[in-house]
């Protein structure tokens, strides 16, 4: 199939899914499922005003929380992923650590860090964190040692056998790690927001679940799903870029 | 002239999950400067494992190796070592994997300069028009080639190689033999060149040493007094090269045979 024609295939699908849903809402069961119409409507509304403090909010949250969640995971990985030592001796740790369910720590962030956007940045930040720490630790611990064995021979200081052998060698396992805690980092700040906050998508999902305004509830829905589209095409682009060299061999 | 690598009484065991292996008995060898020396012998017997000790990458078990009269301690910055497995970066295209030590601190090269020094290096392992492929995309052969250009362009005093033509065809070794030839003889360069091939070591070497099957140890070493330059295209039809390739071939066979026979 040609690119356009899988997008046309996608399209019909997603039409006649649209359609079903409109027919189930007209058949009588709009009070559980709403409808297309309503919840385009819906949309409508929110994006002529309201919804932009909420999206801004869980974006800011999201987009922080991932930013220095990741680049510490990423750095603490790399680095213990090499120090082969202090990897034995820190790895109980921070199994222990990650054992822990992260989203049952969110009442306790909130406790502690009050209603605003920062125990959602830390929610997420913790949950990317381990993720991205787990995967860049495995890449960089699975450095060719040959290679490295190579650039030293040839003369190259520890920093450049960094640059060029061992980030560029995790490069693959960081972008999957971020591939794997897109989605968790949304669910965090979803489920912080739904906890307890004054702003956000979640705010508006449980204020509409409340309400029981069914279409406002997929109205929310939709925009996350939108943003999680988004969010995991820039990551493919991501991934093509950084990792043009690895097409044609998997 | 002078020693540049010396073996005094080496030995090496691997220890793996609880069993001793002896890979080298004591071994005694000195290569002078400039001199060009091939190690053969049955697979297993060490071969590897001697370069490995002379680059500094593994310690020998027993008796000292000396580099210029010192100890090798540590990774040798003396010596270009080409391994036998290709240790190639695979994000890195071809030109960009030979560009790689001229991009060091200690040897930063201009670009311009290092775009013509890549080009020359491309051309004299024949890789013309492959400069933007990736490993994966080169063939076995090839990137033995792209390893080589990557430890020739710095022009190390010392080559270590292991193995370095082993997946080229017939023709193109003499070709990629005679490139060696002229490089490391303009260039005064130390060779320690591991080969399978016997009339690949006898038309590079200064002196061959043979080496008996695990645990490996020196069976035999001989001078090869072909005058230089020598033609490596027509020297194996040379009657003094058929006379020594039949002495070292009687010299080597019990024991691959016998590595063969256990393989
Ligand atoms: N890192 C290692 N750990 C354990 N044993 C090793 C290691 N490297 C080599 N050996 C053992 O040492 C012996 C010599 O190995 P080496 O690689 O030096 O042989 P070689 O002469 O280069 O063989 P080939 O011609 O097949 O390359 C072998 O028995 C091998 O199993
Ligand atoms: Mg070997």
């Amino acid at each position: 199939m040609t690119p356009r024609q899988t997008l046309a295939w996608q399209v019909a699908l997603g039409l006649l899914l649209m359609a079903l849903w409109e027919a189930l809402g007209q058949l009588g069961a709009v009070n559980y499922v709403s409808r297309p119409s309503l919840v385009a409507a819906k949309l409508a509304l929110w994006f002529g005003g309201t919804v932009y403090q909420h999206l801004g909010t869980t974006l800011i949250e999201l987009i922080l929380g991932m930013g220095i969640g990741s680049s510490l995971g990423i750095v603490a990985g790399l680095f213990l992923g090499r120090a082969p030592v202090a990897a034995v001796v820190l790895r109980p740790l921070i199994v222990a650590l990650y054992s822990v369910p992260l989203v049952a720590l969110a009442p306790l962030f909130i406790m502690f860090l009050g209603l605003g956007v920062l125990p959602k940045i830390v929610l997420v930040g913790l949950v990317t964190f381990f993720l991205l720490f787990f995967n860049t630790f495995a890449g960089a611990e699975r450095i060719d040692e040959d290679q490295v064995h190579a650039l030293e021979l040839m003369g190259a200081s520890r920093g450049e056998i960094f640059r060029k052998v061992v980030a560029p060698g995790t490069a693959v396992w960081i972008v999957g790690g971020l591939k794997i805690a897109l989605p968790y980092a949304l669910v965090a700040t979803i489920t912080g927001e739904l906890l307890a906050t004054r702003a956000g998508l979640g705010f508006l999902l449980s204020q509409a679940s409340e309400r029981f305004d069914m279409a406002g509830l997929y109205a929310v829905l939709f925009i996350l799903m939108t943003i999680g589209l988004l969010l995991s095409e820039a990551s493919a682009r991501l991934e093509t870029h950084l990792l043009h060299w690895r097409q044609g061999h998997d | 002239m002078t020693e540049k690598i010396r073996l005094e009484a080496v030995t090496k065991l691997f220890n793996t999950r609880g069993t001793t292996t002896v890979a080298l008995k004591p071994v005694d060898l000195s290569v002078r400067d400039n001199e060009f020396v091939a190690l053969v012998g049955p697979s297993g017997c060490g071969k590897s494992t001697i370069l490995n000790m002379v680059a500094g990458l593994m310690p020998a078990s027993g008796g000292r190796v000396l580099y210029d009269g010192a100890p090798v301690a540590g990774a040798n910055r003396r010596v270009g070592y080409m391994t036998q497995k290709d240790t190639l970066l695979p994000w890195r295209s071809t030109a960009d994997n030979i560009r790689l030590a001229l991009e060091l601190k200690c040897r930063r090269t201009a670009k311009s300069e290092a775009d013509d020094r890549v080009a020359q290096m491309i051309d004299l392992v024949g890789l013309k028009g492959f400069e933007k492929h990736f490993p994966a995309e080169l063939s076995g052969g090839m990137r033995k080639r792209a390893a080589l250009a990557r430890t020739l362009i710095y022009e190390p005093e010392t080559l270590l190689m292991d193995e370095p033509f082993g997946a080229l065809d017939a023709q193109l070794k003499l070709v990629m033999l005679d490139q060696l030839q002229r490089l490391t003889q303009d260039r005064r360069m130390t060779v320690l060149f591991v080969t399978h091939d016997l009339a690949e070591a006898i038309t590079l070497a200064d002196r061959i040493v043979i080496f008996s099957g695990r645990p490996g140890r020196i069976r035999s070493i001989h001078d090869i007094a072909l005058p230089r330059p020598r033609d490596v295209y027509k020297a194996r039809f040379d009657p003094d090269f058929a006379h020594l390739h039949a002495t070292l071939w009687d010299e080597m066979k019990d024991d691959v045979i016998a590595a063969g026979a256990r393989a």
